[in-house]
């Protein structure tokens, strides 16, 4: 019964540990709007103009998209290896970067080694050097300072299909394309859930986890708190038993009395952190000396006189 | 020219510029303070809150810089806590310095009351947005559902701040009114035989446990839902103080002092921001409306999550279901609710230790769910 608790807190801590990991992986990463011909669109920091790829980190956690990989060809997935150990690799929640297809990866870690011009499709692809995780055909057609890209940030197809991405009206790197993200929470809300029904059934659903989660844990730990005085309690009666003493049953009254007693101590005292939670009562032996005693510490009783005169 | 003068300053009173609905609200903030003061209903929060209406609703004209809502004032500047939110998890912090865990560890399936409760919030979440109200400002209304002042301020604050004041006053106005509102629900929904089921005695709960519990507890719950860290944070680091056994001081000045000034300030700045123009509307109605609907529903929740939970459960094990109620976080009033319609029944069936476990969970279930509504909606 034990064991069985124990692989259950275990599995859902990993279920747990597994969901919140999923949810912050490479895989939220997606291509989000590219730009192939660029005259007057926006300048690198070297003051170049270059066709760009951005990416979106579609999850609401922090990403780190150090090792992962962007490529133009099928054959050779690892044509540019983003960098790891740059702070910038890693993307916030819902936040965007930008790639520099200009060929010049020396310029740093957002410069990469082909251009759009050059490509037919661009692939994502995981830091296990295999997996594509994002991949987009480039319309070669696009007019210049044009971009393509996702109608709602980081919705739409993943297998290069193109569904939910068109042309843009207004090009928008490091920033929202026209998108969910335009509105608030609140109105995104409205139209995806109006009843109110799902959020409800999602919620009730967390704080019920959340609860059976601490359930679980606290079931375990008490357990093995119990079994803890168990052990305690049959070691302290073998010992009376050896010594021939036996503790009679104490009644609930009498626990009552005991804890009342200690609740009047503690609150009336000025009692320490951590207290031994043990009275005793023992003479004290004070040897005599001026400092302590009692007649230079009291003013004489007053009295009355009758006869003032 | 003196005339001149004395025209000019009958102008600047606040019989000039006053008008029935400033008469209304002060009458409502003498209403909190008589129950407060003479029916004892929730005084230390009834007592500021009526004279923060009282202070709030002198008519004024603008450009004295003493309203709540003008740009700099004393009364703008204390009101900045309840804005920004960070007076709620400073309470929050006094909650968990004087609140003992112990009847929730010594029975951890209590903790799924204190879930099954926060059906209030989101039943009055889906009228609310029938009503019309946006997907925030209903969530910032259903949160009354959870009885819970600070939390309803906090998560008002970041979702719905111009409904904050109505939302506040609702929220304390129905936790004082909890041994009203409950005792029906919970009668009408349970049969005398589950009424007199007689619960198990807690365990004892060692002082490790006590110590571990909010450290996993907030692990826990942060872990699933971050948004709710400032109350979570708080709470359970306030427990912990309480229980590490070595910051006694701490602990109490964070359940004493600490606990006790921002209450007089969230108390009264949250009155004053009952300004009649801002308050006295019909959202202000259709809120106090939902408060109410909210609290039966989570009054409704728990007890009949209890219900049903006890078909699984063991005839030695069951759990009486008027304690249900106490799923709501209004700590320790719905425990005492539960205690005394217990006594009723059974005048030797004490079920006040036992409800204290769904009614502190009901604080933590309260957190999340106001976690997951920010999380949604913010």
């Amino acid at each position: 019964m034990n064991k069985l608790r124990l692989i259950l807190v275990s599995g859902l801590v990993a279920a747990l540990s597994v969901v919140s990991l999923n949810a912050q992986s490479q895989s939220d990463m997606r291509l989000n709007e590219l730009l192939i011909y660029n005259t007057s669109d926006f300048e690198d920091d070297f003051g170049f103009r270059n066709g760009w790829i951005e990416l979106f980190n579609s999850s609401y956690g922090t990403v780190d998209i150090g090792g992962c990989f962007l490529s133009n060809n099928r054959d050779s997935l690892t044509m540019y290896i983003i960098p790891k150990a740059d702070v910038l690799t890693k993307i916030p929640p819902r936040q965007h970067t930008l790639f520099w297809a200009d060929k010049e990866p020396f310029r740093g870690t957002f410069h990469i080694n082909f251009s759009l011009e050059e490509s037919d499709t661009v692939f994502f692809v995981s830091s296990d050097g295999r997996t594509i995780i994002d991949m987009i055909a480039v319309p070669k057609d696009l007019d210049t300072n044009i971009s393509y890209g996702r109608v709602e940030d980081g919705s739409g197809s993943v297998d290069g299909s193109g569904e939910g991405w068109s042309v843009l009206e207004r090009t928008s790197p490091s920033t929202n394309n026209a998108g969910v993200d335009d509105e608030t929470k609140s109105q995104v809300m409205a139209k995806r859930d109006p009843n109110g029904l799902f959020i409800t059934l999602t919620a009730m659903s967390v704080v019920f986890l959340a609860l059976i989660i601490l359930c679980f844990i606290f079931k375990f730990t008490g357990h093995i708190a119990v079994n803890k005085l168990q052990r305690k309690s049959s070691a302290a009666t073998a010992d009376s038993d050896a010594s021939g003493t036996h503790v009679k049953e104490t009644s609930a009254e009498t626990y009552a009395a005991i804890a009342f007693a200690l609740h009047l101590y503690q609150e009336e005292s000025e009692a320490h952190d951590n207290e031994s939670l043990t009275i005793t009562m023992s003479h004290t032996d004070r040897t005599y000396s001026p400092w302590n005693s009692k007649i230079y510490t009291l003013r004489e009783t007053p009295s009355v006189r009758k006869n003032p005169r | 020219m003196i005339i001149d003068n004395l025209k000019q300053f009958w102008e600047y009173t606040g019989f000039a510029n006053c008008d029935w609905t400033y008469l209304l609200m002060i009458l409502i903030g003498l209403l909190f303070i008589y129950l407060a003061i003479k029916k004892e209903w929730e005084p230390m929060l009834l007592v500021p809150i009526g004279f923060g209406i009282i202070i709030g609703n002198i008519p004024l004209f603008q450009g004295l810089s003493v309203g709540v809502y003008e740009e700099g004032s004393v009364l703008n500047i204390l009101y900045y806590g309840v804005i920004k939110g960070f007076y709620p998890p400073l309470i929050f912090l006094g909650i968990g310095a004087m609140t003992d865990f112990s009847a929730l560890i010594s029975n951890p399936k209590l903790l799924l009351i204190g879930a099954a409760a926060q059906l209030g919030i989101f039943g009055a979440y889906i009228v609310a947005l029938w009503l019309g109200f946006s997907p925030a400002e209903a969530g910032a209304i259903g949160i009354i559902g959870g009885a819970d002042g600070p939390t309803a301020i906090f998560l008002s604050s970041r979702l719905a701040p111009d409904l904050m004041g109505a939302i506040a006053v609702s929220a304390y106005s129905y936790m004082a009114l909890v041994p009203v509102i409950q005792p029906p629900i919970m009668k009408l929904l349970t049969t005398k035989k589950e009424r007199l089921i007689r619960m198990k005695p807690p365990r004892p709960v060692s002082p490790t446990e006590k110590k571990l519990f909010p450290i996993i507890g907030f692990l826990v719950t942060a872990f699933i839902v971050p948004s709710g860290i400032p109350l979570l944070g708080m709470l359970f680091f306030g427990n912990l103080l309480k229980e590490s056994g070595v910051t006694r001081r701490l602990a109490e000045t964070a359940r004493g002092p600490l606990i006790d000034i921002v209450t007089i300030l969230i108390g009264l700045t949250v009155g004053c921001s009952t300004q009649a123009d801002k308050f006295l509307q019909v959202r202000s109605v259709y809120i106090f409306l939902l408060g109410a609907f909210s609290f039966m529903v989570a009054t409704f929740g728990g007890v009949m999550f209890v219900k049903i939970f006890n078909l699984f459960l063991k005839p030695g094990n069951k759990i009486n279901p008027l304690i249900g109620n106490a799923g709501v976080s209004a700590v320790p009033d719905s425990a005492r609710v539960s205690q005394l319609v217990g006594l009723q029944y059974d005048k030797t069936n004490h079920l006040l230790m036992h409800a204290m476990g769904p009614n502190v969970a009901g604080v933590i279930g309260s957190a999340v769910a106001a976690g997951i509504l920010l999380a949604f909606l913010g």
